[in-house]
C-alpha cells in the first residue's frame, strides 16, 4: 500500500514554474529521498503534501485518503526551517506540538529531548539555542508521540558531523521499525546512506523514481585493469555493442547495458585476447554520479 | 475547541509581552479615570460657590448609574494598548512561521482563524473585566445618594465589549494583512490618531458627520460622552446617545465582514 500518492501536481509563483504534472507513490516502509539541485521544487512539494501550500492543480492522497488536518495529525513533520516560539522553552513549544497534533504526552516529551540530546537545555528559551539545537528541536518535534510516517526537509541542516551521524543512525533505526521517512535532501551521500527509494526532480519536473538499486542500476560498470592497459582498452572495444570504456589512470572503466556484465565472461574474453587482468571489480554506481548524470550538473 | 483554547493559552501565558500589556491596562485604565476624577474634584470642590455650580451643573459623573459610561468612555482612549499585543500575537505567528507549523501539526486553516479569534475574544473579556472593575469601583467610591440605581446603566459593559472586540478585530486585520509586527503597530497607531483627528476636523471645521462611519469610529460611538457633555449641547448629547442602537448594528456588520475577510484570505493564501 502506498504512504502517499501524488497525481499530476503543478504549482507556479508567476512565471516560474516550481513543479510541473508531478506523479510518483511513496510504498509504505520505505525511506524515501526526493533529490534535486536549489530550487528544484523539493520543499514546495513537502509544503502542499502538509497543506502549507496550495497546488495549482493535481492532488494527493495520504492512505488512499484526500489530505486532511487528521492525517497531519499522525505525521511528524520539520518543512524547511525549525518554527517555534521564540520566547518559550523547548518543553513549552513541545507541548504546543502535543496540543495541536494530539501526538505523545508530557513523559514523551522528555523521551524525544533526551533522544535529540536537548534534554539538558529544555528549559532554556528557544530564542538562546544555536541553529544545530534548533534543528534538533525540530527533530524532537517529529518524533513525538512515535508517528508512523515522517516528512523531514533537510533534516541534517546545521548538524555538525556528530550530529548528522546521529541522524542517519535514528533514520535508519525509525526505518528498521517499520516506519516510513519521506525525506528531502541535497546531501546526496547521506541520501543514498539511508534511503530505500527516490525521487530525483529538477525545475519541478521528475526525472525518475524507484527503489534506489533500480534508479542506480540502468547499466552495468565494471572497473578492470592489467599491465598493458592500452592493449586492453583496444581490446574492450571489441566485447560487445553498447559499451562504453573509459580510461581512469591505470583502470578502464566499462559501462555496458544493466545485466549483461558477468565478470567470468570479461576475464575469459581478455584473456582469449592474450590479456592477464590483475584487477576485476563490479562497481556499483554512486547515487551522486547517477545525480549528476539526470541532472546534467 | 476547547484544544484550540489550550493551545492558545500555551502560547500566550509565557509572553512577556501580554503580561506587560496586561499590566499597563490595568494601571492606565483606572489611572485615566483618577485623573479626570481628580480633575472634576478639582473643580467642584473649590471654597468660591462656583464650585458648587458646577457641581450642580455637571452632576456627578462618577457616581452610579453613570460611571459605567464615564469609566467607559475615558478608558477607551487606551484602547490601543491592547491593540499592540493582538497585533504581536498575530505577527508573531509570521515572524516565526508558527502559522505553518500549526497547520503541519494538524490545525486546518479554519482551525488557525479559530484560534485567533478566540485570542481577541479573550482579550476582549479580560479587557473589559479591568473596565468593569474600575468602573463598579469609581461608581461605588463617589456614589452617595444610596438609592441611586446602581446596575440601570450596567449594559456599557456590553457595549464597551463591543467595541473593544471590534476595535481589537481591525488591529487584527492590521497585523494579519501587514504580517511585519513594527509596520503594522506603526501602521494601527498612526492609523488610530489620524481617524481621530479627521473625525474632529470633518465634524467641527465641516460639520460633516461622514466621520462616525469610519472603521473605529463606528464603534467608537458605542459608548457617547459622558452625560454632562448634554449641558453643553444637549442636542449632540441626546443625538449620540439615540445613535448607540445604530452603532450596535453598523459595528457588528463590521466585525462579520472583518472575521468573514480574514478567514476567507487564510483559506486561500500560501502560508
Amino acid at each position: 500500500m502506498s504512504v502517499l500518492t501524488l497525481q499530476n501536481i503543478s504549482k507556479s509563483y508567476g512565471k516560474i514554474q516550481a513543479l510541473n504534472n508531478l506523479s510518483f507513490e511513496i510504498p509504505q516502509g520505505c525511506v524515501f529521498g526526493v533529490l534535486g539541485p536549489n530550487g528544484s521544487g523539493k520543499t514546495t512539494l513537502l509544503s502542499i503534501i502538509l497543506d502549507v501550500l496550495k497546488a495549482d492543480s493535481g492532488s494527493f492522497l495520504w492512505f488512499g485518503q484526500p489530505g486532511s488536518p487528521e492525517q497531519r495529525k499522525k505525521i511528524g513533520s520539520l518543512l524547511e526551517t525549525p518554527n517555534f516560539y521564540h520566547y518559550l522553552s523547548a518543553v513549552n513549544n513541545l507541548k504546543i506540538t502535543n496540543s495541536i497534533s494530539g501526538r505523545g504526552d508530557y513523559q514523551g516529551i522528555d523521551a524525544v529531548l533526551q533522544k535529540v540530546n536537548l534534554f539538558e537545555r529544555k528549559d532554556s528559551r528557544f530564542s538562546s539555542y544555536s541553529l544545530g539545537m534548533k534543528q534538533r528541536l525540530a527533530i524532537a518535534a517529529a518524533l513525538l508521540g512515535d508517528p508512523k510516517v515522517l516528512v523531514l526537509d533537510e533534516p541534517t541542516n546545521g548538524l555538525d558531523p556528530v550530529g548528522i551521524a546521529e541522524i542517519r543512525e535514528l533514520i535508519i533505526e525509525l526505518s528498521k521499525k517499520g516506519h516510513t521517512i519521506i525525506m528531502a535532501s541535497h546531501l546526496l551521500d547521506e541520501v543514498e546512506k539511508v534511503c530505500t527509494h527516490v525521487a530525483i526532480i529538477k525545475k519541478g519536473s521528475l526525472l525518475t523514481t524507484g527503489a534506489v538499486e533500480d534508479v542506480l542500476a540502468d547499466e552495468d560498470t565494471i572497473e578492470i585493469s592489467a599491465a598493458d592497459i592500452t592493449a586492453l582498452a583496444a581490446a574492450m572495444k571489441g566485447y560487445g555493442n553498447n559499451i562504453k570504456v573509459l580510461q581512469d589512470g591505470s583502470f578502464l572503466h566499462v559501462s555496458m547495458p544493466k545485466g549483461t556484465a558477468r565478470l567470468e565472461d570479461v576475464n575469459n574474453y581478455c584473456f582469449s585476447k592474450g590479456i592477464v587482468l590483475n584487477h576485476l571489480v563490479f562497481k556499483k554506481k554512486r547515487l551522486e554520479a547517477k545525480f549528476f548524470e539526470l541532472t546534467n550538473n | 475547541m476547547t484544544q484550540i483554547v489550550r493551545t492558545e493559552w500555551l502560547k500566550i501565558k509565557k509572553y512577556p509581552a501580554f503580561w506587560w500589556v496586561m499590566g499597563i491596562t490595568a494601571l492606565t485604565y483606572p489611572g485615566i479615570n483618577y485623573m479626570f476624577l481628580n480633575v472634576y474634584y478639582d473643580i467642584t470642590q473649590k471654597r468660591s460657590g462656583s464650585g458648587q455650580i458646577i457641581q450642580a451643573l455637571l452632576g456627578n459623573p462618577f457616581s452610579f448609574p453613570e460611571a459605567w459610561k464615564t469609566v467607559g468612555y475615558f478608558s477607551s482612549i487606551f484602547i490601543f494598548i491592547p491593540s499592540i499585543v493582538i497585533i504581536m500575537l498575530i505577527t508573531n505567528e509570521y515572524t516565526y512561521k508558527t502559522n505553518r507549523q500549526n497547520i503541519i501539526d494538524g490545525w486546518s486553516r479554519t482551525n488557525f482563524m479559530v484560534a485567533k479569534l478566540i485570542d481577541v475574544l479573550l482579550l476582549s473579556l479580560i479587557v473589559t473585566g479591568i473596565y468593569a472593575v474600575v468602573a463598579f469601583v469609581v461608581g461605588s467610591i463617589n456614589t452617595t445618594n444610596l438609592a441611586a440605581p446602581r446596575w440601570s446603566m450596567a449594559f456599557y459593559i456590553g457595549l464597551f465589549f463591543l467595541q473593544l472586540f471590534s476595535q481589537l478585530s481591525l488591529a487584527f486585520v492590521v497585523g494579519f494583512l501587514i504580517r511585519k509586527s513594527f509596520l503594522a503597530l506603526a501602521v494601527f497607531v498612526f492609523y488610530f490618531f489620524v481617524e481621530k483627528i479627521s473625525v474632529l476636523i470633518l465634524s467641527n471645521k465641516y460639520h460633516n458627520e461622514i466621520g462616525e462611519f469610519f472603521p473605529l469610529e463606528i464603534s467608537h460611538r458605542l459608548v457617547p460622552r459622558p452625560a454632562f457633555f448634554g449641558k453643553f449641547d444637549e442636542k449632540a448629547y441626546q443625538a449620540s446617545l439615540e445613535a448607540v442602537q445604530y452603532h450596535v448594528g453598523y459595528a457588528t456588520i463590521v466585525l462579520i465582514i472583518t472575521w468573514a475577510f480574514c478567514f476567507w484570505i487564510n483559506n486561500r493564501r500560501d502560508l
